[in-house]
């Protein structure tokens, strides 16, 4: 948006009306009204103008003395606050956010004051802008060979945050809100394990009842704490903290049930819970159509292509290992293949299969191991309870279990 | 919702924030592994550089240790078994004192005459690696020695900001000296895995690597590639395999959404990942043939310290899947293990396991004894033994080469 040529009259009435805005919504201790005068990096219409406003009229500190009168503290919001706004505007991240990270932390001096609620979806709002244009500012930083650390500073602001929601009084329901936040700025710096302090204060602390947190708060906390137990392999965990996401997941947001879902999908596939094609295609995850089919056939070719042709992605998105692991279940579905085989042709000795065989089955599919190779994998998979039976060295052979040969996982992950 | 990974080869001078050790804090500092919520403020080791940087400072100490320090210390009796002039505990010379670490320093208090520039760290570095393979001191003595030394000389090249070709090849022999260090330590040691000195070489290690990781970043600006780089990422990844890492950093898919794609898909990444795959999912057989295919040796010495936990799971393994009226020949199972037959049979006794004997003499493992159990934790090492080639690895060494740079050689004791 190109910007605006305005007289200098105007530019007044636009600046002191948003000042009279801003003060007048904390004096009503209007929240609502608040918000939107907080929403920098939204590049709303409204701040566009004041942008405009501030650059007309450059002798804008002065306007602030008035505002400065009522209250001292308002002034050192709105000061940084207004040179954001005119920083953001022309492109300046960098300034931008060192004036807002100063505007947030007047901000937070008074938010600890205010006794009752009515701010904290203004500080929802301040939390956000204070990631968001931290981010903007170490693209800005990076592309300029400096070192990129607003991210970090941000991170430690929405901390102090925090430490003013984690109280008895009624603002502790925001606290879910920028712990969601802070996920977001860990994420992105790789500084995941951080996370766990936040997540020992939520889950453990007495002034919390997780239920109290607004619903689109607690999806975004098991979206993110799923994927950690993911990360760390505790799949039932994970399991039912991604379910919980996406069952209460309004179910508009396809874009985040496809977030949910890709997760999800390898957690599941882990404790031996296959996808539908058709929910595959329905939400675009088809990265994992060739992982579900290799699972269902036991085709370990299919699951080490799709693995490679998605490296980037599993990788990206950290489910690499947890995929690679589902080759077991892949031999064990081979293995069972070859058992009904032999059963049509020959009942009564079904249950015993040559190495032999299934080190020819698997040079069909491209796939070459040796006998002791293979004899190694059977015993995995009788060690770890994918087969029931034993496997005789000398004489070359797996001998199956008459009952129940191939145990399924029935949502629980193979045995480590 | 995913960002945009800071990709490595971007041709935007980069700094990856994300590598940054959650360990480490600015200055060399000396935060214990596992430390919670010690990083907050923690910065990397070196800020950007730029040529015309007034604020850096350079050295100006001749000597491997200054002038004042050397004095202070005769006068005190501080001074190492090394640095004494014929052995006398107050007296010693320009080349035998080497600069102390250290805890206390700040940038502000140090004046130039006091750190040493870049050629003297240089050959300070290539004078302490020398020690580890000549002098007859036990190696517990000489470890304590190099490791505080060399800590004092990546103090002084992280206050002079040094961060080229140099810094990188130096950085990495102390990487070098700490791995080798690893393993010996761990075969000399009784309680290997616990032992203070074993976890504070771990720390050290790691600490090396990560500000390494930063210093290859930091020189990719200037398109300089290390050629030993992802070599040198490998490292810390299999660090991963004993989950020695703290607990929030244990998890690997972590730590592979940090590295770029071209690191990943690197030879030496691949092995690793193959390493840790067959390791995941107990595949012995893999396990050993792939590593005594294709480890380097600085990677073998990693993976030494597990080479008995994969075997005693095979072990397991064997002993509950395997047919109890075809017990398992040893010969075999140590050709597969890559162990001597010996020390496979004292690897199952300490299991809980007995051997039987046939009537030809060869000895058996039976499968389906209740008795198995996790061999104790102090138990030594055995190496990788591979029947087929007859030079053993036994202990790597440092040696200098031209002055320059370090190479191995394994050299290997009669029994």
């Amino acid at each position: 948006m190109a910007m605006a040529y305005i007289s200098m009259g105007e530019a007044h009435r636009r600046i002191t009306d948003f000042l009279n805005r801003f003060s007048d919504a904390i004096s009503s201790q209007d929240g609502a009204s608040l918000k939107p005068l907080l929403a920098v990096s939204s590049n709303s219409p409204l701040l566009f103008s004041i942008a405009d406003a501030l650059n007309v009229f450059q002798d804008w500190g002065r306007l602030l003395k008035q505002a400065e009168r009522e209250s001292q503290q308002l002034g050192e919001i709105l000061a940084p606050h207004l040179r954001c706004i005119q920083s953001h505007r022309i492109g300046r991240f960098v300034d931008a956010y060192v004036s807002f990270e100063k505007s947030a932390n007047a901000f937070l001096q008074e938010f600890r004051n205010w006794e009752t609620a009515w701010a904290v979806e203004a500080m929802y709002m301040v939390a956000h802008e204070i990631r968001v244009l931290a981010e903007r500012a170490d693209k800005e930083l990076s592309s300029m060979g400096k070192n990129p650390e607003k991210l970090q500073g941000a991170g430690s602001f929405l901390m102090k945050v925090f430490g003013s929601l984690a109280g008895k009084g009624p603002k502790r329901v925001g606290a879910l809100y920028v712990t969601c936040q802070l996920f977001k700025v860990y994420f992105k710096l790789g500084t995941v394990h951080l996370c766990r302090s936040v997540i020992r204060s939520i889950e453990t602390a007495k002034i919390f009842d997780f239920e109290e947190f607004p619903s689109r708060d607690k999806v975004t906390y098991m979206y993110y704490t799923g994927r950690l137990e993911l990360y760390n392999e505790n799949f039932i965990v994970a399991d039912q903290k991604l379910t919980y996401a996406l069952v209460h997941c309004n179910s508009q947001y396809e874009a985040n049930l496809r977030m949910i879902l890709k997760y999800l999908i390898p957690v599941k596939l882990s404790v031996g819970i296959l996808p539908k094609m058709w929910l595959l295609d329905k939400y675009n995850l088809t990265e994992y159509t060739n992982v579900v089919k290799a699972l269902r056939s036991g085709d370990l070719r299919l699951l080490r292509q799709a693995l490679q042709d998605h490296e980037d992605i599993f990788l990206r998105t950290g489910v690499y290992l947890v995929l690679e692991k589902l080759e077991l279940q892949v031999y064990q579905r081979l293995v069972k293949k070859i058992y009904i085989i032999q059963k049509q042709k020959d009942p009564s000795k079904a249950h015993q299969i040559k190495l032999e065989l299934i080190v020819k089955a698997l040079t069909w599919l491209e796939v070459g191991m040796d006998i002791d190779e293979v004899e190694c994998m059977m015993a995995i998979l009788i060690y770890k309870n994918l087969m029931k039976g034993y496997f005789a060295h000398k004489s070359k052979v797996v001998v199956l279990s008459k009952q129940d040969p191939f145990p399924k996982l029935k949502g629980k992950p193979v045995s480590s | 919702m995913e960002k945009s990974r800071r990709s490595l080869i971007s041709r935007e001078p980069l700094r990856s924030p994300s590598i940054r050790s959650p360990i480490s804090t600015a200055g060399g500092g000396e935060d214990l592994v596992g430390t919670s919520s010690s990083s907050r403020g923690s910065s990397p080791q070196y800020e950007s550089k730029e040529p015309s940087d007034s604020s850096t400072l350079v050295g100006t100490c001749p000597d491997m240790c200054p002038a004042k320090e050397r004095v202070q210390r005769e006068r005190l009796r501080d001074l190492a078994v090394f640095e004494r002039l014929n052995g006398h505990p107050r007296k010693t010379s320009p080349s035998l004192a080497v600069k102390k670490f250290c805890r206390t320093l700040s940038s502000n208090e140090v004046c130039l005459s006091d750190i040493r520039p870049a050629s003297v760290l240089q050959n300070t570095l290539q004078y302490l690696l020398s020690l580890v393979d000549t002098t007859g001191q036990p190696f517990e003595v000489v470890h304590d020695f190099v490791f505080d030394r060399t800590r004092s000389i990546r103090q002084d090249l992280s206050m002079q900001n040094i961060v080229n070709e140099q810094a990188i090849q130096m950085y990495e022999d102390m990487v070098r000296f700490h791995i080798i260090s690893q393993q010996k330590l761990a075969r000399h040691h009784r309680w290997a895995e616990s032992s203070p000195l074993h976890h504070l070489n771990l720390e050290q290690l790691i600490k090396c690597l990560l500000s390494l990781y930063e210093i290859y970043e930091i020189n990719r600006r200037t398109e300089f590639i290390s050629r030993n780089e992802t070599e040198f990422h490998s490292l810390y990844v299999l660090l991963h395999l004993g989950c020695k890492i703290p607990l929030m950093e244990r998890s690997l898919s972590l730590r592979f959404r940090q590295l770029s794609s071209p690191i990943l898909k690197s030879k030496e990444l691949r092995f690793t990942r193959t390493v840790i795959r067959y390791f995941r999912m107990g595949d012995y057989k893999r396990f050993f043939d792939v590593v005594a295919a294709e480890a380097s040796q600085l990677q073998l010495c990693l993976i030494e310290p597990f080479l008995n936990e994969v075997r005693a799971q095979a072990i397991s393994c064997i002993n509950h899947s395997g047919y109890k009226l075809q017990p398992y020949p040893l010969k075999r199972l140590s050709e597969v293990l890559m162990i001597k037959e010996q020390e496979l049979e004292s690897l199952c006794c300490e299991c809980g396991l007995e051997i039987i004997t046939d009537e030809l003499g060869c000895k058996l493992l039976p499968a389906g004894q209740s008795s198995f159990r996790q061999p104790k934790a102090e138990l030594q090492s055995y190496p990788l033994s591979r029947p087929e080639y007859s030079p053993r690895y036994q202990f790597c060494s440092l040696q200098i080469m031209n002055g320059v740079s370090f190479t191995f050689e394994q050299f290997s004791f009669s029994n």
